[in-house]
Order: C-alpha cells, then structure tokens, then sequence
C-alpha cells in the first residue's frame, strides 16, 4: 500500500483487483466489506443458479452469488486461491462474491479510466462501469448497483 | 403547576376515554334510550373536559364541554338522542382524536377551534326549545357527583366518619414525636382530604396537595402510604398527621387551595388519656434520649417527603421497543452460543460425564426461560390495533349506505410489539373489502332470505406457535367466475387458462397486484391496491393469507401470523444429506410409514393415518434434492397441521429438537416460498428453515 500512495492523486480511486480465468476485474474498495476464504456454502432451493447459496459470516446469514454464472462464463471451480469478496452495497444489503482469486489493490486516477459502450452482446459488460489501465494491463470495472439491481427487473 | 410529567398519563388516559366514549357511542346507536349508556357518555366526556382543563388545552376544553351540556340534556330526557345528533358527536370524537395526536406530537392542542362542530352542538342544544342549557353550570364537577348532593345538615352528620384519621393509630415511637411537639408549641392536626370522585389525576392532586402540606409543617404519618398514593393506590380520600406550627385554618385553606378537592376534614390532636400512660416514662428519661427518638421519628417522614417529591411512576415501565430488539439479538446470540457449547461437548463426547451434562442442560432450561421472558416481554394485545374498527365499520357502512356490523372476539390475544404495529392497515383492508365487496346491499340481502344487517367478524385466537385472525363475512363471497373473467379481461390470463383453473388458483389471482373485481372504483376500496398489499404485509411478517369462501354465503380471509419473530422450537431434519429445521409448532407427529402403505389418489401420493387420508409430500422433491433413501426404505414422515389441514413431510434422517435463532436470508435471495429463514447450528453449518405453511 505504502508504494501506492506516491501514485495517489484527488480523483483517484481504489479498486481490488480480482481475477477470472486470465481476466482481471476491479471492484471499488468502498464496497467492500471484507475477504473471506472459501468456506462451506449451504445450498438455497428454488433460486436461480448464480446464487450459490448462504454462509455464516461472523453469526449473520450472507448470500453468496457467482459472477461468474451472472456473467455467462463457465462454473467456479473451487481451488485454494478461490475467495468470497463480502460485498455491502449502498442500500446496507450484504452479499457475498465468489471470485477466481484476490489479484491485488490498485489505485486508479479516473483519468485511467475509459468508459464502456453497452451496446455489447456479451453478457458481462453490462456489469462494466469502465477499464481501467494499470502497469500496461487491463481491468474491467465493476459497476456492483448494476450487478445486483438488474435482478429485479428480471422478477 | 407544571403538567408536562403528567403528560404521558394525560395522553393514555385520553385516549382510553375518547375509545369509551366512542364504544358507548356506537352502544347508544344501537338502544339510544339505554340511560346506562347516556350516563357513561356523559361522564366520559365530563372527565375528558376535566382532564383537559387541567393540563390547560383548553380548545379541547371547551368542545367536550359542549359535548358534555348536549349529554346533559339527554340524560335530563329534555332531548333525544338520534342519528344525525350522533352523527356530529362522532365528528366531535373525531376532532379530539385529533387535538390529542396534536398534543401527542408538539405538545400543543393545535389552533383549530372546531367552530362548526360547537355550533353544531349548540344548535341541538337550542333545538329542543328551552335555551337555558348553555348556561347551566356543567362545569362545576360536584353537580355529576351524586353524593355531594346531600344536604348541608347530612353532611355535617356524615362528618364524623369522615375524618378518618381518627383511625389511625400511633405507635410508641409517634407518640413520643408528638407529644414532643406538642411540648414544643406546635400544632399537631390529623385531616382527611377527600378528593373529587370525578377527579382523573388523582394521585398528582393528592402529590400537590403533599407539596403544600410540606410546605407548613412536617407530615409524620400518612395513610395510604406515600408511596401507595403516588401508585394511585387510594380510593378518594387520604389521611395525613401533621406537626405544623401554622394554625388550623392556615392548613385547611393550602389544602382547599389545591383544584379538585372535595374537602378536608382536619382537628388537632389532643394525645389521649393512654398517652399519659406511656409517655411520662419517656418524658422522665433525659433529653438525650428523646432527642434521638425524635430524630428517630423524623426519618420516616423525610423518607416520605423525599418519595413524595418523585414524579408519578407507575409498576409498568415503558421500554423503547429498540431496546428490546437488542435485548432479543443478546438472547439469540447467547443461543447460538449455547448451541455450539452443546455441540462441542457432543464431539468431544463428553456429555455422558455428568458434570458437564448437567451445567449444560441448567443452561439449557435458563436460555429457553430468558428467551421466552423477552418474548413475553415484546408480547402486547391486539386490542390497541383492533379497537379502532367498530367506529371504521360504522362510518363505512354510512359512506357506503350499507348496513353493517362488526363483531370482534378474542381482542386480547397477544403479538410481538412489532406484528401488532404492522397489522393494522392489512386488517383495515380486509375489513373494508368485507364491507364494500363482501356484503350486499339490503335490498338484495332481502331477496337473498339473509338479515337486512350484513355481519362482518373479526375473530383472534392463538394456534399452537401461531395467532390467527380471521376476518370473516355473511355476505355474497367470491365469485370465482367473475375473478376469472376479469382477469381474462385485464389480460392477465388467457382464456384456456381460465377454464382449467381451480377455484383455489382463481382466488389467489385477487392477491395480484392491480386486481380488483369491484365493477366500480369507491373511495373505499376497488383501487386495486389492497389484497396484494395485504399479502405481501402479512408475508414480510412471515405469516401468510389464506380464503376460503362460499357463493352466496360470505368469505373468509384467514391470517396466521408466527408468535415470534426471533427464536422457535424446531425438528431438525436431514433431507438428502443437507439439515433442514421444521417449526415444532407446526409438526403433529412422527410416523414411520412402510412404502406398501402409500395409495394414490388422484396420482398424489397419499397415506391413511387412523382414518384421516393424509397427502404426503416428498421434500427432496420441493427442495430439488436427492434422497439418501431407497425406494424400498420405510418412510419418516413429519405429520403437519396448518388449520384443518395436514400434510405427512417425508424427510430422509430425523436428528432431532433444538430452539433454533431465525435468520433472515436476505432480500437478495428471492424469498423462496417453502424457506422462510436460515439459522446457524452449534458447529457454525447453516440449516434452512422450511415452512410448513407454505408447503399445505
């Protein structure tokens, strides 16, 4: 952390890198809540399949949803490096997100950050807010409002 | 005189009275000759004028003194007592509904004068001819109290035993305290005070009547006790002995001085012959001694005066309701704990030593005691929600011009503080859907051979681990045709659709946003906002809405509602290697059930259970699980009850009873219907909690 702060400027904001695959995606640190190792998840009936399911997080009941099943990529294959990225969103709604692995934090000026058109067919660009640029690679953005409000269109 | 502690007091007492005043209203619609009912009003609206005048809203003042001049004609018979009369006095009920929530959230009555409802009453006043009314005297309070109109002469008989003080008796101790007094040049006077039978805040007359008497002297002893005076724990009257050095009349005047105070009966005491008897032995002894009795003496009543100063407190104490929610998390998170303690215990395999099992069950039985205290605690009738219908049916059937009438039962049944305070407005809708949609118009009741008055019922009563309110009505019901058609109309469904649906289907479509059979749109109700409001209100409360209904009969909406929100019994089952929680409540029996005893009807799986043809339903199947057993296995089946209903709820392994901390899953899951919570075990595993309810 201390070697990002040299970088740090008045526009700029953090993001957790996570990774996909090959594929690297940032989520705003101000959302999260908390890391957690992978941990037993209990299985909910009825729900559609990117809800994994529920865990204990410290005695309160947490969903736990897939990004990756909400981005039409394939299945989690759970390995050691698999973390839930507890999520707390605006409206004080916990979840939890399972992800490949736990990349890094980086801190990125908005003026790294280009804006995404919506007009792609893939899936898992509606959840991009931006790329962001960071030591020549390439971050998705994850905009978390669109990720999780889009499901109560679809009811 | 500052009013502002009495406040609370004022507030609940007013409503109480303004809900008396209301029930006796609706009593004298019904039989306006009942001279009971005449005199109740009349003193309801006395003692809320006398209220009001006291804590100073005097707008509210002035319009139940008007009520009260119109009551006092009604009961003098010089008036009748007939619709459009009563008509303005439930508008007057109305008014000072509204004045008290005013007061309720500014402290301030508000400035609406009520002009029109004071003419009102004053034109029935001037209506029956003989003017005078107005200015009869009605506000003196001792005209309504009939024992004051006794003549002088008689009063002066009954004196004697009024003053009551001549009974108290003294002990050695006071006599010493007295005659020392007396020895000193004070005056030593016994009084009754007799407070106003109409008189409401008795117990802050009494306090002020305490603070003047403090004032002049000293009070040695008081019967009732101060403290049983602040408790209002008195009829009218109250005794007090005094050591004074102001003259008699001086005292009586203070206490006359107080508002509210029927008189006072007060004399010196003269110590008696027997006193003679023990004191000059005290007399004899040296000062020293005397003086530590009489200091001795005097603590009592300085611990009188210091209680006497407190401000009214009642045995009730009022608890923020969040301050219990975080009592309840407390108990709950102390549950978990003691479920992971058991389960610890259980791994280590420690349990068969005694001296662990045994602290562990003590814990055990205390956990399960402290939760249902706080339960009990959080527990509040449903009378404060449902006391308000009577008058809602009332002016309902004069908007609607229909006539009706409510019965309601069961009043008394308890809730969780929180459903009571969220069941209201569901319990509105359905009442006014009973009244607009429900029963018919009189003439078509006639037609129908039904009496011209519809009856709607309210009924409440408590089921196991459930309360069920039933809002029920003798009126058309529902018309599953028409609901169809409707919806087919509205294009919420297709025709095809419509002809294979149960009625059962059909009359769930009224719980869709947006539907309303009634053909035309009232301001009561036929916005299309209502069943589903009501459906969705009572499932966020975790309970559930059923209807039953009978062309031509009436329906019935049933509501259940869970006892607690926090923390059940339950039967903890495993259902294809995964544990589930079922509410004992709602569990009749555990049958094992051989696989040759499963018969079909209608391709449903069923079983005969001495005599009753139970449906049986396979929980792997709903939970999209599969099952650990073989199809050749006995079946374990978790009989359960909804109402009349029962269903057998086959699970794979039984692990047993454990009192579980309901959890909620979150918003985000899409509540799944036959899961209504998560809860976390002893070892920190989350089991689901299945809805039996929602499964029948």
């Amino acid at each position: 952390m201390d070697g990002l702060k040299e970088i740090e400027s008045y526009e700029s904001i953090q993001y957790i890198v996570v990774k996909f695959g090959d594929e690297q995606f940032g989520i705003d640190i101000k959302y999260i809540d908390n890391i957690v190792r992978m941990q037993r998840i209990t299985r909910v009936p009825n729900v559609p399949a990117y809800i994994k399911g529920v865990i204990n997080l410290r005695g309160e009941v947490v969903p736990v949803v897939s990004l990756r099943l909400k981005m039409g990529l394939e299945e989690d294959e759970i390995t050691k490096l698999t973390r839930i990225i507890i999520i707390k969103l605006e409206n004080g709604e916990v979840i939890g997100v399972l992800v490949d692995s736990v990349k890094e934090v980086v801190t990125l000026d908005t003026r790294e950050i280009e804006k995404v058109s919506y007009d792609s067919a893939e899936e898992k660009t509606n959840f991009i807010s931006g790329i962001g640029k960071d030591k020549g690679e390439l971050i998705s953005l994850f905009d978390l409002n669109l990720v999780f409000a889009e499901k109560e269109k679809s009811n | 005189m500052d009013v502002s502690q009495y406040l609370e007091i004022f507030l609940d007492e007013t409503k109480e009275h303004l809900q008396n005043l209301s029930d006796q209203l609706m009593n004298l619609e019904q039989d306006p000759e009942n001279m009971d009912t005449i005199n109740e009003i009349f003193r309801a609206a006395h003692t809320l004028k006398g209220m009001a005048g006291t804590m100073g809203y005097k707008r509210m003042q002035n319009l139940t003194h008007d009520m009260e001049n119109v009551f006092s004609e009604v009961r003098n018979g010089t008036i009748k007592a007939d619709g459009s009369m009563i008509d303005i006095l439930f508008q007057c009920l109305d008014a000072l509904e509204e004045y008290t929530e005013n007061i309720q959230n500014t402290s301030d009555e508000g400035t609406n004068d009520n002009e029109h409802l004071i003419k009102a009453l004053n034109d029935i006043l001037a209506g029956k001819g003989s003017a005078p009314a107005v200015s009869e005297p009605v506000a003196a309070p001792a005209e309504s109290a009939k024992s004051v109109q006794s003549t002088p002469s008689a009063a002066t008989q009954n004196d004697e035993a009024k003053e009551k003080w001549k009974a108290i008796s003294f002990s050695d101790t006071d006599k010493k305290v007295l005659g020392e007094a007396i020895k000193q040049g004070k005056n030593v006077f016994g009084l009754s005070v007799f407070v106003q039978e109409t008189c409401i805040l008795k117990a802050a007359r009494a306090f002020l009547v305490y603070k003047a008497l403090e004032e002049l002297g000293e009070i040695m002893i008081s019967v009732p006790s101060a403290q049983d005076i602040e408790d209002e724990k008195f009829d009218f009257d109250f005794s007090v002995i005094i050591i004074s050095e102001v003259d008699m009349d001086k005292v009586k005047a203070a206490v006359m001085n107080v508002s509210e105070i029927e008189n006072c009966y007060i004399a010196p005491i003269e110590l008696e012959v027997e006193k003679h008897d023990v004191v000059p032995s005290a007399e004899e002894k040296s000062a020293e001694v005397s003086v530590s009795q009489h200091a001795a003496g005097q603590t009592p009543a300085k611990a009188e005066k210091k209680s006497a100063a407190k401000p009214i407190v009642n045995r009730t104490v009022r608890v923020d309701i969040e301050k219990l929610d975080v009592l309840m998390n407390l108990v709950s998170e102390l549950i978990i704990a003691k479920n992971s303690l058991v389960s610890a215990a259980q791994t280590e395999g420690i349990t068969s030593n005694s001296s662990v099992n045994e602290p562990i069950e003590y814990l055990e039985s205390v956990t399960t005691n402290l939760h249902e205290s706080v339960m009990k605690v959080r527990m509040v009738p449903i009378e404060s929600v449902v006391q308000k219908f009577p008058k809602m049916i009332r002016d309902l059937s004069k908007k609607l011009d229909k006539k009706m009438q409510l019965f309601m039962s069961g009043e008394e049944t308890e809730l969780d503080r929180t459903v009571v305070d969220e069941i209201g407005d569901p319990l509105m809708h359905l009442l006014r859907n009973s009244a607009d949609h429900g029963l018919e118009s009189a003439e078509i009741r006639k037609k129908r051979g039904k009496p011209e008055v519809g009856s709607i019922f309210l009924d409440a009563y408590q089921d196991g681990n459930n309360v069920v309110i039933e809002v029920r009505d003798d009126g058309n019901g529902i018309d599953v045709e028409a609901v169809k058609a409707k919806a087919v109309e509205k294009g919420k469904i297709t025709q095809e659709q419509a002809d294979a649906m149960t009625d059962k289907d059909a009359i769930d479509l009224l719980f869709q946003p947006s539907f309303s059979t009634a053909k035309q749109v009232t301001d009561v109700s036929g916005r299309g906002v209502g069943l589903d409001v009501v459906k969705s209100k009572i499932e966020s409360l975790s309970g559930d809405v059923e209807v039953k209904t009978k062309l031509g009969e009436g329906s019935t909406f049933i509501i259940r509602l869970p006892l607690t929100l926090a923390i059940i019994q339950a039967l903890m089952v495993e259902v294809g290697g995964e544990k589930y929680a079922i509410s004992l409540g709602s569990i009749q029996t555990i049958e094992d059930i051989a696989p040759n005893e499963i018969k079909f009807v209608q391709n449903e799986e069923v079983i005969n259970l001495r005599g009753d043809v139970i449906p049986l339903i396979r929980l792997n199947k709903v939970l999209d699980n599969e099952s650990t057993k073989g199809p050749d296995d006995n079946l374990i089946v978790a009989i359960v009850k909804k109402g009349d209903k029962l269903a057998g709820l086959v699970v794979d392994e039984l692990m047993g009873q454990q009192e579980i901390v309901i959890k909620s899953l979150g918003k985000y899951i899409n509540k799944s219907k036959v899961i209504s919570g998560a809860t976390i075990l002893g070892d920190g595993e989350i089991a689901l909690i299945i809805d039996a309810n929602a499964l029948l």
